[in-house]
């Protein structure tokens, strides 16, 4: 059994509602009552491609949710694509459990950018938006204008966040925190001016987008 | 500090042995303070919480190589923060991170 099934096995055990065991390989399914079961793979990957997201298609037949157990997990914009096509949830552990009790994992996408991905596409003046990874979209508005947009979920977004999005992502022109409790440290903004972006919230980043 | 629960049986380190395992494997943490903070510390984490505070450059370069080699089988979630923003934040204080130093050294 490898590392993150047992981790995942393990924090099942911990829930009330729903219980999980070991399938096969990086397979496991989730009980909960008056749900319908899941089938989810819980992969180790860094980064989820569309040929990762593929393949576990391939070769697990009704697979409902595709889970990337590592924190720093991150998904391209054609995997995302390609299982939401193929009504497959995918996202954070997190998300699997909290899609297992709402019955929706099939169609669950990673929790910790739902709201702020939604929120883009329904922004009136925005015309297009191109996910290319999880966190990073670059949008058209209506104008013509393009922003390319990261997105750090943290409560104080620190200055290695956005250096390390910046060298993991290349440049962005804004930095969202989408945390909305979420406070950036001066040393996060001041990382932004460095590298040639803003560091800003939902509020700041509205009124950028009403004048562009 | 306890282990994992409901899976002793599975081999999860406990939040000591994770103290050990990373002092012991990543030498360049004696430049910088290393905390571990969160539920792993009662035993029933799903990722393990570590906290670094210390210099960016090439030190920390050199640390990150180091904890993703020693995180390719633990669900590191590492939150790298320098001494002023540690300062601002008092993160160790409100999320009463615990040196690794001092779980390493506990029964």
């Amino acid at each position: 059994m490898n590392w993150q099934i047992k981790y995942a096995l393990a924090a099942f055990a911990k829930e009330r509602q729903s219980s999980a065991e070991h399938v096969g390989g990086d397979l496991i399914r989730i009980m909960t009552q008056d749900r319908p079961d899941v089938l989810a793979a819980i992969t180790s990957v860094e980064t989820v491609d569309q040929a990762t997201a593929a393949r576990y298609r391939e070769q697990v037949e009704g697979l409902d949710f595709l889970c990337g157990y590592r924190a720093e997990c991150v998904w391209e914009g054609e995997a995302i694509q390609y299982l939401e096509e193929n009504c497959i949830g995918w996202g954070s552990f997190g998300t699997l459990s909290s899609a297992a009790l709402d019955g929706n994992a099939n169609s669950a996408p990673h929790k910790v950018y739902k709201f702020s991905d939604r929120l883009l596409r329904q922004y009136g003046r925005v015309e297009k938006v191109d996910r290319e990874f999880d966190r990073i979209h670059r949008i058209t508005l209506r104008s013509g204008a393009t922003f390319r947009i990261g997105m750090i979920a943290d409560y104080e977004p620190t200055a290695n966040e956005v250096r390390s999005m910046w060298d993991r992502f290349g440049p962005v022109d804004i930095v969202w925190n989408i945390n909305p409790n979420g406070t950036p440290q001066p040393e996060a903004n001041e990382a932004g001016r460095e590298l040639g972006c803003e560091v800003m919230k939902w509020e700041e980043l509205k009124e950028l987008l009403s004048r562009a | 500090m306890g282990r994992v629960e409901g899976a002793p049986e599975q081999g999860l380190m406990t939040a000591r042995e994770i103290a050990v395992y990373l002092l012991g494997s990543c030498p360049s943490l004696e430049h910088f303070d290393a905390f571990m903070f969160g539920s792993t510390l009662h035993g029933i984490g799903q990722d393990i919480d570590i906290l670094i505070v210390g210099p960016g450059g090439n030190l920390l370069a050199q640390l990150k190589k180091e904890l993703q080699y020693a995180g390719s089988s633990l669900p590191f979630h590492i939150l790298y923060m320098q001494p002023s923003e540690e300062l601002h934040t008092q993160f160790v204080a409100k999320e009463r991170c615990i040196p690794l130093a001092h779980l390493a050294a506990s029964c």
